[in-house]
């Protein structure tokens, strides 16, 4: 009983794992079109920006030395964990921002999608156990931490989720320039 | 008495005795406190533990520590009271209410007191509390029920104000084995919310979890142990979930071994939703046109709306008791479970080039394909001869037409196409094939054409200069031996011989015919003269006939010759 057990839990991991073949040679080319879906359902899940929210806008200075390639390696896990940041801050109280909920659902799943990816596609063990002690991972907390703490602030109002919205997008145009320069 | 003793040595030994100033006051010779070695900071999330080693005697000894938060904005440098490891007796204390900012840099330095003596300060520790921090245990809730172990793991610090951690970031490791002597430890990823399955019924089982975060590894959760449960097996559950997809129409197929009355309804979930801390078996939803089927077959295209992502499928089965079951789950991952269809081609020929046209697989105007898997087309053809020895030939391309120009006129080739995904490694079956015969080489008739009209000329050329040749062959005869001439008149008697063969040499002469004229002469005077000429001239010409006065000979003769013809 206990080894069928087994081997079914072990089929059911190969199942999951064999699930995600894409090669990850490919994987820039699948980026940039994930990119440009996400960007997509990130307009198509609120209106444009009002301009009453204009008044509350703040800078947040995203850390563009964190997308310059050293190493292809370390500019895969900084892409990573700013999906992740990303996936983290949709997954909060979204009813005051009357967003399209198909849409950013969508947009979750494609982001989910992206993180497992590349987490499947990063080579070497190595180079998670240095993202870890690596300096610009402190420099994107820090970023996300101050979108974060800005909806607390704002109790998670409308303009805040907008402004947060705007801020995330050019996020992501900045990692599609990112992943296009990466891979020419 | 020691400053009068540093007095004493001021004079000598001045720079001593501003160090011994500057030093905790302390009698020379007598044992001095020692500083505290080893610092070390432990943080486990929120939670900053410092610890610190002490060889030196410690009898009413206790300690105080110092920090300095480097803020990025300001270049402050002022050591502070560290809270909580303020007078301290054992060899840690805990200041987490100190640290607000875990992304910062700040220092900790110790010292070690009794009474009014104060140790030097330790070596200063720098830490940056994020990259020094460690994954604290996970809370876990267990239910038991019918047979499985439905886990929920409880997001970290979330009940804290201020975090560590991006939730979203974790994976949970959950290790498991059976609570008995040389059981077998295995370990899977699971979900925050999940079900553990594959376990031996009214068994215990102990467990523990920890959160992993990229490389690292986080902190076990105490053990948990929990029983199992009878196994409540409905006949009816729906079984063997098996997902068929050919050229992005997805399709569920699953079996009933009971063939009892039980209505089918299928339900979806997005895969992001497996990530989230929480309870999502709120979140499945029916899948359109599957809702309440008998048939165990399921078109579930219409819920892939976004390519690259997670989906999970499930059946739930409702029998007519009112008794409901659902299967197990399938993950859907649509690029990866999809298969490619074969691509359909038409080929051309003109002269020896050979197109074909690929039509790609779903169709012309199904784009999905071609656009996410990067579809490049092999192509295979070869001599449909009769010979067993055909060399079959292979080309690769990315685009939709290809021409192929080796080939020898007047064969017939086969076509075959497959389509491949290098990106996914995915290859389609083979197209129809089709088959062409390339034409004959237009080029040899044209060539024996030519050959022939040149040699029919050639000979007719050759022809006319050989009639030519013999024609002029026939006349040169037909007038040496043959001449058609007759002597002049005062040659008569020669006969029809002669003119048969003007150059063959008579046997004789007739002489007969022949005048003596001198006779006559000796009788003529001027008269005779003329008639001398003429006699001359006669008797010249006895015998053969001359050439001498070709013209008027030829004129006479041929005259005469007419005369003896009529």
């Amino acid at each position: 009983m206990n080894t069928f057990g087994l081997v079914q839990i072990g089929l059911i991991l190969l199942c999951t794992t064999t699930m995600s073949s894409l090669n990850c040679n490919h994987l820039p080319l699948q980026q940039r079109k994930a990119i440009e879906n996400s960007l997509q359902l990130l307009d198509k899940m609120g209106k444009k920006f009002p301009h009453r929210c204009l008044r509350e806008k703040m800078s947040f200075r995203f850390p563009e030395q964190v997308l310059k390639p050293k190493q292809k390696e370390t500019v895969k896990m900084a892409i990573e964990e700013i999906f992740q940041h990303i996936f983290y801050i949709f997954s909060k109280n979204l009813t005051l921002a009357a967003w399209d909920g198909a849409a950013l659902e969508q947009f979750q799943n494609g982001l989910y999608h992206q993180i497992e990816q590349l987490e499947a596609c990063v080579t070497k063990k190595q180079t998670q156990y240095f993202w870890i002690k690596e300096i610009n991972r402190l420099k994107l907390k820090k970023y996300f931490q101050k979108i974060d703490c800005f909806l607390k602030d704002k109790k998670h109002n409308l303009c805040s989720w907008e402004i947060s919205r705007a801020e995330i997008r050019r996020c992501l145009q900045l990692i599609d320039k990112a992943v296009r320069k990466l891979y020419n | 008495m020691e400053a009068a003793g540093c007095r004493a040595r001021a004079l000598l030994l001045p720079l001593w005795c501003c160090l011994l100033a500057a030093a905790p006051r302390r009698c020379a010779g007598q044992t001095d406190l020692k500083s505290p070695q080893d610092i070390q900071v432990y943080v486990v999330n929120t939670n900053f533990t410092l610890r610190w080693n002490y060889t030196g005697n410690d009898t009413n000894v206790t300690f105080s520590a110092e920090y300095q938060w480097l803020d990025p904005k300001t270049s402050e440098t002022e050591w502070k009271e560290l809270p909580g490891c303020q007078n301290v007796t054992d060899t840690e204390c805990d200041f987490s209410s100190a640290i607000t900012e875990y992304n910062d840099e700040h220092l900790v330095r110790v010292r070690a007191e009794r009474k009014e003596d104060k140790s030097p300060w330790s070596s200063v520790y720098e830490m940056i509390p994020f990259l020094i921090a460690q994954i604290g245990p996970p809370e876990i809730h267990l239910q038991s029920i019918n047979g499985v172990i439905k886990i929920q793991v409880s997001p970290l610090e979330s009940n804290q104000d201020r975090k560590m951690w991006n939730l979203s970031s974790f994976k949970y490791n959950l290790v498991i084995w059976e609570n008995s002597s040389d059981a077998e430890v295995r370990s899977q990823n699971i979900f925050p919310v999940d079900t553990i399955s594959g376990l031996a019924p009214e068994t215990t089982y102990c467990l523990k979890v920890q959160a992993i975060l990229y490389y690292q590894e986080g902190l076990f959760s105490p053990i948990h142990c929990v029983k199992t449960t009878r196994k409540v097996n409905y006949l009816f559950c729906p079984a063997n979930l098996k997902v068929s997809a050919l050229n992005m129409q997805f399709h569920l197929h699953w079996n009933n071994p009971y063939k009892q009355h039980v209505n089918y309804t299928v339900q979806y979930l997005l895969g992001f939703a497996k990530q989230l801390h929480d309870d999502h078996s709120g979140k499945w939803l029916s899948v359109p046109r599957c809702e309440n089927v008998t048939n165990t077959k399921c078109n579930f295209t219409s819920i892939i709306t976004i390519i690259s992502a997670f989906y999970y499928l499930r059946v739930q089965a409702m029998s007519e008791y009112n008794k409901s079951c659902l299967s197990k789950e399938v993950k859907i991952d649509p690029l990866s479970t999809n298969e490619i269809g074969p691509p359909s081609i038409r080929v051309d020929i003109s002269d020896v080039l050979l197109h074909v046209q690929i039509s790609p697989p779903g169709g012309d105007e199904n784009k999905v394909m071609r656009e996410r898997y990067y579809l490049s087309y092999q192509i295979v053809y070869w001599k449909n001869s009769s010979d067993n020895e055909e060399e079959i030939k292979v080309k690769e391309i990315k685009q939709t037409i290809a021409t192929i120009s080796d080939l020898t006129p007047s064969t017939q080739y086969c076509v075959k196409v497959k389509a491949f995904s290098e990106a996914y490694n995915k290859s389609s079956p083979f197209s129809n094939e089709e088959c062409i015969k390339t034409p004959g080489d237009k080029m040899l008739p044209l060539i024996i054409l030519a050959t022939f009209v040149t040699a029919l000329i050639s000979v007719l050329v050759v022809a006319v200069l050989i009639i030519f040749f013999l024609y002029q062959a026939y006349n040169k005869i037909k007038y040496v031996f043959f001449p058609s001439c007759t002597p002049p008149l005062n040659i008569e008697g020669f006969g029809g011989q002669l003119f048969g063969s003007p150059y063959l040499p008579t046997a004789e002469e007739p002489i007969e015919s022949c005048y003596v004229i001198e006779s006559i002469i000796e009788e003529v005077n001027q008269n005779d003269f003329k008639d001398y000429k003429h006699s001359k001239q006669s008797s010249r010409d006895s015998g053969n006939y001359s050439n001498d006065d070709d013209t008027s000979g030829s004129k006479g003769s041929e005259g005469m010759l007419e005369k003896e013809i009529i």
